[in-house]
């Protein structure tokens, strides 16, 4: 009982740090913020059904349509919001992005309808156990793709050029740009990668569970507990606190109660913030 | 009729601008009182000047309310500079706290709406110091999950009826000379709502004046600066956060009382996205600018409305677009034309004030 809810939790987990790494980046690189984020993984989600049900393509073709097509989204959103991002107007982009996630909302239930829909995955129907713990391919697939999603933005972010670029225009835009840094281009990529990040997460992650228009907003809400428990920006401690948050959730849905989980999540949250303000991870 | 309107119109434009540049040619006292007079009573009599229908009334009490439910998040988003993605729960629980004290224990509205008004506070209270030390998108995020946990409460607990919600809250009756007024209708309700929508436009531009108001602007431009003047930076948000809630919680109330029920949807993003839309469109810091944007919104949401998720995309939409052409709203748009047709003008306060009309 013990191990078949660690392993659903861990998966669980794999699944919230897979979507909060695009806001880690967010944050920790460029200092943005992004309200839409949960509901551009719904739009992942559902082009990943369109693809599959309207074009015939197999699952693993389909992923990269939606996240693709997600990248183009929220490049368009970012140079909307270009004057707003170089002015660092926090407050302004927090409002664009949450009236973005609402207008996103709004399309996606008159495009997609109101129905739940299944995402047809192979890997979702490939039983596998350890003991007497039984998960899906498709649980596998996440756990996979999180740590080396993690892996490789540690790495391009840390160890690459282009990482020192985005962490030049982190910590000074201003003094980055008399450098030479174009900061306008490198917000761009960082939303970019953000967007591709949130539908690589709704591909991947939501043929777990039938979809709807309305699933933005819990992920949306997810995102943000591992965020500010791991300390804004902090990449390993989304990773982390993603996999513990998943565990916690299975354990307290499993022995307490499912309809509490999130609310207790959140409680925790409140406790942390109030004992160490900075997140748990940070330094 | 009509000249009433007019009557009532010219001076609301003097005296929002007056307010919002504070440094503009004032009328004098007597002026100024008499205008507001005239408006008053001409916002009084807007239902019967449009026709009367009932339709109308439903739409005047609805902006009534949610220009009041606006006010709650605007004393926060305007003056502290913080956004607020919390006060769906001040709304709520002043609606959830009347619908549960007259249904469930068969209290008054005088005395619900005490104790509504009460629990918004020490909510607020309670989030405000959760939030003590966090700024920016932590105070937003952290406000949001108060919200999140809001939700999960009124959707779960029993006795606040689950996703139902309440049913069945009691006519309005209120103590009147000769027996006492039972607001039956939203005609009926329309006067209460009125004159409670006065009283918290009264309070706010009190509270633009006071003490708290100038240093919750203080701390908003210059927290360094604020400290080095005494004012207690953290303190003052706290109080800020508390002033506000009981603001949103009044409309709650009245909400459950026009509407007969409650339910989790309160707590709903559209309701949040309500406010804040409200208090950005006409643009920020302006006295009668969430009631100017409630009405706009719920004219269309009432009168014109295409369809939940068609709305979802205008009021989106809309709020989008004023952030991304004129993050001042429709203030700093008029101010925007000026400076293009005349950079000198800009130079002069008297003529900015004016280009807010």
């Amino acid at each position: 009982m013990i191990l078949a809810q660690l392993v659903n939790g861990l998966a669980l987990g794999a699944g919230y740090a897979l979507l909060a790494v695009g806001w880690t980046v967010l944050l920790g690189a460029a200092r943005l913020v992004n309200f839409a984020h949960g509901q551009l993984y719904m739009i992942g989600a559902f082009l990943t059904f369109l693809v599959i049900t309207k074009a015939g393509l197999p699952y693993l073709a389909a992923i990269p349509v939606a996240v693709v097509a997600v990248a183009v989204l929220g490049g368009i959103m970012q140079l909307l919001m270009r004057r707003l991002t170089l002015d660092q107007n926090i407050v302004s982009l927090m409002l664009v992005t949450l009236a973005f996630g609402y207008l996103l909302e709004g399309g996606g239930s008159l495009l997609f309808g109101g129905n739940p829909q299944v995402i047809d995955s192979p890997f979702q129907n490939a039983g596998m156990s350890i003991g007497s713990a039984r998960f899906t391919g498709q649980d596998l697939l996440i756990v996979i793709l999180a740590f080396a999603l993690y892996g490789v933005t540690w790495f391009v972010l840390g160890r690459t050029n282009i990482g020192r670029l985005v962490r030049g225009v982190a910590e000074d835009p201003k003094l980055a740009q008399l450098y030479g840094i174009d900061a306008a281009k490198v917000y761009l990529g960082v939303f970019v990668f953000s967007a591709a990040c949130a539908a690589l997460a709704g591909a991947v992650v939501a043929p777990r569970s039938p979809i709807l228009t309305s699933i933005g907003f819990d992920q949306l809400v997810i995102t943000f507990l591992v965020v500010v428990l791991a300390g804004i920006g902090y990449l390993t401690g989304g990773l982390f606190v993603g996999l513990g948050l998943g565990v916690f959730t299975a354990f307290f849905g499993a022995y307490v109660s499912p309809a509490y989980s999130t609310a207790a999540a959140f409680a925790v949250l409140l406790v942390v913030l109030i004992v160490r303000p900075q997140g748990l991870t940070a330094r | 009729m009509t000249n009433a309107v007019r009557a009532g119109r010219a001076p609301a434009g003097t005296t929002t601008s007056d307010g919002a540049a504070g440094r503009s040619r004032r009328p004098g006292p007597g002026t100024r009182v008499t205008g507001w007079l005239v408006l008053a009573v001409a916002g009084f009599l807007l239902p019967t000047l449009l026709g009367g229908s009932t339709r109308i009334y439903t739409t005047c009490v609805l902006v009534a309310i949610f220009a009041m439910m606006s006010y709650g998040a605007d004393v926060v988003l305007s003056y502290l500079g913080e956004v607020s993605l919390g006060h769906t729960l001040f709304w709520a629980a002043g609606a959830y706290a009347t619908a549960y004290f007259t249904v469930k224990s068969g209290w008054g509205p005088l005395p619900s709406l005490l104790v509504s008004l009460a629990i918004a506070a020490l909510l607020a209270l309670l989030v405000g110091l959760a939030t003590l030390r966090t700024r920016e998108f932590v105070f937003s995020l952290v406000t949001y999950a108060t919200a999140i946990i809001g939700l999960t409460v009124v959707s779960n607990v029993g006795g606040l009826g689950g996703s139902d919600g309440i049913v069945g809250v009691p006519l309005l009756t209120l103590p009147a000379i000769g027996g006492s007024y039972v607001a039956r209708t939203d005609v009926d309700i329309w006067p209460i709502a009125y004159v409670l929508l006065v009283v918290v436009i009264f309070f706010i531009a009190r509270f633009r004046r006071s003490r708290l108001g100038a240093n919750a602007l203080m701390t908003q431009m210059n927290p360094g600066l604020a400290t080095t003047m005494g004012v207690d930076v953290r303190r003052t948000r706290v109080l800020v956060f508390v002033v506000s809630a009981p603001i949103s919680a009044l409309a709650g109330w009245l909400y459950a009382f026009q509407r007969s029920y409650v339910s989790p949807d309160l707590l709903s993003a559209s309701f949040l996205l309500f406010m804040l839309t409200a208090v950005i469109l006409p643009g920020r810091r302006q006295l009668l600018g969430p009631l100017i944007g409630a009405a706009l919104i719920t004219a269309q949401q009432q009168l014109a409305s295409f369809g939940g998720d068609v709305d979802k995309i205008v009021l989106g939409g809309v709020l989008a677009l004023v952030l991304l052409v004129s993050p001042n709203g429709f203030a700093g748009l008029g101010r925007l034309l000026v400076r293009r047709r005349h950079p000198a003008a800009e130079a002069s306060p008297a003529a900015t004030a004016a280009a807010d009309e």
